[in-house]
């Protein structure tokens, strides 16, 4: 058999077998490899011009002070610093650009660290910035609180205080001039990400772990269309029902329960006006802290499937809470995201 | 002054002309095209000189004509002795060379032709300047006269035989031949080789002329110019002047080669004509001599019978006399004895004698009398009359003018294209020059059949050398045979041709057609009970235009009834099939219309559980009811035994696969893949040969499971999907489940297919069951795909 193009015989009459492979072999990889053009062309287009361009983003960042900068998977892993006006003190953020960033904007993914972690903890050990550097998204990790406050008794508990804010702004004090996570990761961060970074200001999503699984949900369930997507890695699922959200949220909000409402995810839910949001939760089933009930997934889950909000909650046998459970579906998670980033 | 220079310039030229070889070199080339064609034959004599009238006389008269030369180059000469500044001897060295590639042909011009006294004069400009050179040495005024001794002593040793011709002649022609000589000398000696005489000629030469003047036609000294006789002419560069000349010769060598060319085409063109000339007398008297031969043996056979008849009948007249004679004789006999009797007994004297006697006598006599004397002529003397018969040959001297019965036309094997399922074209020939009053074109089906005879042979007069006969049947062979009929008779017939009409158009079976993104498997059915030697696919894109039905490929030479067409994704096709054999290509199936977005399959109903139905829509599976699975329902050997079960036909395409099911909320069921050979009297998933999505209800929840050798991840699904997408990738070796309403990733399988897998479907059993819809559907969504991938 054998092909042709405007009608015409390609060949005379062919004997079949031979025929066949031609038609096999031949006639089609033309037409395959004609849609399979310039990918690495366009690799390498990025490659040239990323040397030229790092000087004006680091000239252009005057109220960043970087930290630190590593090269990783063609992009850079960088660390800066800068004041924080909602915070009112220095925060450190890890920012990963891919090497799509040196030729064009890029889509920012928030990742939200949990309990007693830093801005480094993500960046060290998750092992993201492979399938972010193939995706093409820039990958923002903040620390977890404001740091060095003075504030009394913020050094007391390893859940609460610093390492602890929660995601929540604080009413009470002492803790309601600084600890205003929810509107630094809401607002604060992005403005300033997107005046330094060359990012879409129009598309992000958020991710965390843990605390920052929380905060992740409650940003997405919080702000409708803001966030493209939101997945979440052992969330605190229901604050309000376990131990460390009543000491956190007791102690930033107050003791009227009814305002904690507002930064629990499995009440948002309940409020969400639409269903558009595809929610990714991963969680180990070895997790100390689900056997402790301080997750509470299941009255997430239940939840949304009363409210039809699509989550996939997966449930990975022999996983624990640790970095190396992330580590191990981190892809996934960015590959989720992506899917809707780069729609 | 100028007019006998003119004459002069007439003269030369009329010596150029048998020299056609080289090219004359005066621009009044009329006169030469007019007499080029009879060059032999006009030097054949003198006479041609008379054309000449300011030359008086061409015998003899060469000395006149150098006194006249000389008169009009006297100043020339003159001139000759100052040298001008022109380096003609260059020229006149390529103008030898040029020359001198005619040399050979002119020798066997001379020899052929034995005009010599043409040779020399042959250039025009060398001419001129030799006969300067010439006269100088006639006048023996100058110091050139060594050089005319030298030239004349060398012309004797040269020709010695023309010495015995006519002595005129043979001077003038020696002149000639020692002027070409010289001249020849002189090429050679502007190329190195240095003798005296020819040196010298050649300063002569340099000396000679540096200008032309146009209106002369003569090379002159420019001192002439400005002084001589010359003084109004208008003049030119002597190099330009014989830069144009040469390319004048060359034009008129091309013309003459040209001629030349088209004489001897139309010579051997002659002897063609000749041999042909020939050939048809031959052929006109043995026609003749046939036709009249046989005219002379018709008379001759028919004086013969002619001749033959007359004598038999004169035969026969005179026996006929004879016998009558003979007769009359013996009456007359007869008469005589009675008359002698009677007379006796007469001169009887006794009278009881005589009584006796006379009685019996008397007896006698009566008897006698009353017999009749026939007394009539028995045959005529008059011939028949015989008309002589000349019919046969006038018919024989008709027939030498009209013509033959036609020889047996010539039937052409069936020719492309000739053919439709229902017609066939028939051409034939006829070889001999016969004339032809119409065909005898007979036919009937090649059968295998011992009785064939018994099939009708149909008959047509044709007056064509072609026919098309319609109302054949398809894909069948068909015998034809020809004659040629005129007024004299029939041809025998031709030989027998076979001719196979075209196939009838293919069945698309639409129900088994699959595709995907990339390609489409087509199944079809030939119509015809004869195979077919091949077939063709045919595709046509759909685009938005109205007119999007135009072939934009098609694939050739399909052995069998299926084909994988390659096809770009995200389109619509119309394909269709042709029937190909050796009469040509049926008429197009019934176009199938593919599109290439998502998968198509269809259900593989050999393999469906017996309790399993298939709605007539052929996607939708259901099961009504399910008191006992494993039942004693017919079971065919590839269904599935044990799960309520069926197997989808997916192409055979190693790319992406995309297909949707839908089901209710409320129907457990499970989908997936399979390989084709998977247990049949296994659960779908239980197996490695099986990946699928189970969806089971449990008292809280839906529960979903994604299964393959019996184990599954532990996911929970908020949103229960009832439209699930299923996509298949070779390439990267996942398969991977989509709630397809919302696009939201379920779960994905990595693993290596080793062997094309299908979709498989199963409907679980707790208590009542509703149906379950399974509809390959396809995405309307453009960014499906980007969402999905």
């Amino acid at each position: 058999m054998c092909r042709v193009t405007n009608h015409q015989t390609r060949l005379p009459r062919a004997t079949s077998s031979l025929a066949l492979n031609a038609f096999r072999d031949g006639g089609y990889i033309r037409l395959l490899s004609s849609c399979n053009f310039s990918m690495s062309q366009v690799l390498e287009c990025f490659i040239f011009r990323f040397n030229l361009l790092l000087f004006p983003l680091t000239v252009k960042t005057m109220a960043l002070k970087q930290v630190s900068s590593n090269k990783c998977f063609e992009g850079f892993q960088k660390v800066f610093e800068h004041d924080s006006t909602e915070l009112k003190c220095k925060m450190k953020f890890g920012i990963y650009l891919p090497p799509k960033a040196e030729t064009g904007k890029c889509p920012v993914l928030y990742w939200l660290s949990g309990l007693t972690c830093t801005e480094q903890n993500f960046i060290t050990k998750a092992g993201f910035q492979q399938a972010a550097a193939e995706h093409g998204l820039i990958v923002v990790a903040p620390d977890t609180s404001p740091r060095g406050c003075n504030i009394e008794g913020e050094d007391e508990s390893w859940d609460f205080g610093t390492g602890a804010g929660f995601y929540v702004d604080a009413t009470e004090e002492p803790w309601k001039t600084n600890y205003r996570m929810y509107s630094y990761v809401r607002d604060e961060l992005p403005k300033l990400i997107n005046a330094n970074f060359p990012t879409d200001p129009e598309r992000m999503s958020v991710f965390g772990h843990s605390m920052g699984g929380h905060g992740a949900l409650i940003l997405a369930l919080k702000n409708p269309g803001k966030y493209k997507s939101v997945s979440a890695f052992s969330p605190i699922c229901n604050p309000m029902q376990c131990q460390w959200g009543k000491k956190a949220l007791g102690g930033y909000l107050g003791s009227d329960v009814s305002k904690w409402e507002a930064y629990d995810a499995t009440q948002l839910v309940k409020s969400y006006p639409d269903s558009h949001l595809d929610i990714l939760i991963d969680q180990g089933k070895e997790d100390q802290f689900l056997s402790a009930g301080q997750l509470l997934p299941d009255n997430f889950i239940a939840a949304c499937t009363e409210r039809k909000i699509p989550v996939v909650f997966r449930l990975q046998q022999g996983y624990d809470h640790s970095y190396f459970f992330i580590a191990t579906f981190i892809n996934d998670h960015i590959k989720h995201h992506a899917k809707f980033l780069n729609a | 002054m100028s007019s006998r220079s003119v004459s002069a310039r007439e003269y030369e030229n009329s010596d150029q002309f048998p020299g056609h070889s080289a090219s004359p070199p005066v621009p009044n080339s009329s006169e030469t095209e007019g007499l080029i064609f009879y060059h032999m034959d006009l030097y054949g004599s003198n006479e041609r000189f008379d054309i000449f009238p300011e030359e008086p006389s061409g015998q003899g008269s060469r000395f006149l004509r150098n006194t006249r030369r000389e008169s009009a180059l006297s100043s020339e000469k003159c001139q000759n002795s100052q040298e001008a500044g022109y380096d003609l001897e260059k020229e006149v060295a390529e103008l030898a060379k040029m020359y001198g590639l005619d040399e050979d042909r002119e020798k066997e011009l001379e020899l052929l032709g034995g005009h010599l006294e043409t040779v020399g004069s042959k250039w025009l400009p060398a001419h001129t300047q030799k006969s300067g050179l010439q006269d100088s040495a006639y006048n023996g005024s100058k110091s050139s006269s060594p050089v005319k001794d030298q030239s004349q002593s060398t012309k004797h040793q040269e020709l010695p035989d023309e010495v015995s011709q006519d002595e005129d002649q043979s001077k003038a022609r020696a002149e000639d031949e020692a002027d070409s000589h010289i001249w020849s000398r002189e090429g050679l000696s502007s190329s190195g080789v240095s003798d005296e005489r020819s040196s010298q000629a050649v300063s002569e030469e340099e000396e000679t002329a540096d200008v032309f003047c146009c209106t002369c036609k003569i090379p002159i000294r420019a001192f002439d110019k400005l002084f001589g006789e010359h003084k109004d002419h208008e003049v030119a560069q002597l190099s330009s002047a014989v830069e144009s000349e040469k390319e004048e010769i060359h034009k008129n060598m091309c013309k003459l080669e040209e001629q030349i060319a088209q004489v001897e085409n139309f010579a051997s063109h002659l002897e063609e004509i000749f041999i042909t000339v020939e050939e048809n007398f031959g052929r006109q008297e043995q026609n003749f001599e046939v036709h009249y031969n046989d005219a002379v043996q018709v008379l001759a056979q028919k004086y013969e019978e002619q001749l033959e008849a007359l004598g038999e009948e004169k035969r026969q007249k005179l026996e006929a006399l004879y016998e009558q004679l003979v007769s009359c004789g013996e009456h007359l006999d007869t008469c005589k004895e009675l008359m002698d009797t009677t007379h006796k007994l007469y001169q009887e004297n006794d009278k009881v004698a005589f009584m006796k006697e006379a009685v019996t006598m008397v007896d006698r006599l009566e008897k006698f009398l009353k017999k009749e004397v026939n007394l009539k002529l028995s045959t005529h003397p008059d011939f028949e009359e015989r008309a002589i018969d000349f019919s046969e040959v006038e018919k024989l001297m008709n027939s030498i003018n009209t013509i033959p019965a036609p020889c047996a036309p010539v039937i052409n094997p069936q020719a492309p294209n000739a053919a439709t399922g229902t017609s066939l074209r028939v051409c034939w020939g006829l070889f001999s020059d016969d004339t032809v009053e119409c065909y005898q074109l007979c036919y009937k089906p090649v059968s295998n059949e011992r009785h064939s005879d018994e099939q009708a042979e149909n008959m047509l007069k044709v007056k064509e050398t072609y026919c098309t006969i319609s109302n054949l049947l398809p894909n069948t062979q068909y015998e034809f045979w020809v004659s040629a009929l005129n007024a004299s008779g029939i041809s025998p017939p031709s030989e027998r041709a076979v001719y196979v009409t075209a196939p009838s158009p293919p069945i698309i079976k639409s129900k088994k057609t699959r595709s995907c993104e990339n390609a489409a498997l087509v199944c079809w059915e030939s119509r015809d009970v004869n195979p077919v030697d091949s077939y063709t696919v045919e595709l046509s894109k759909l685009t938005d235009k109205e007119n999007g039905d135009a072939i934009t490929e098609s694939i050739v030479g399909i052995p069998n009834c299926e084909a994988l067409i390659h096809l770009q994704p995200a389109q619509s096709y119309h394909i269709s099939v042709k029937a190909l054999n050796l009469g040509g290509s049926s008429e197009r199936s019934e176009p199938v219309l593919i599109h290439t977005t998502g998968t198509y399959f269809c259900l593989n109903e050999d393999t469906a559980h017996p309790l399993l139905a298939i709605l007539d829509d052929g996607f939708t599976i259901a099961c009504d009811e399910l008191e006992n699975p494993e039942c004693d329902l017919p079971v065919y050997d590839n269904s599935f035994t044990r799960c309520i079960g069926i197997l989808g036909s997916l192409i055979p395409f190693p790319g992406k696969h995309y297909w949707e099911v839908e089901a209710e909320e409320d129907t457990e069921y499970r989908v997936g893949v399979a390989f084709e050979n998977t247990p049949r009297h296994g659960y779908l998933g239980a197996n490695n040969s099986s990946w699928c999505m189970r969806h089971i209800i449990t008292p809280s929840r839906h529960k979903y499971e994604f299964l393959h050798s019996g184990m599954t991840p532990d996911i929970r699904i908020t949103v229960p999907p009832t439209k699930i997408g299923i996509l298949l990738d070779y390439e990267s070796y996942r398969l991977s489940f989509y709630n397809a309403d919302i696009a939201q990733h379920l779960y994905t399988f990595n693993s290596h297919f080793q062997h094309y897998v299908h979709p498989c479907f199963a409907l679980e059993t707790p208590g009542t069951l509703k149906d379950l819809l399974i509809r390959p559907v396809w995405h309307p969504s453009c960014n499906y795909r980007n969402r999905i991938s």
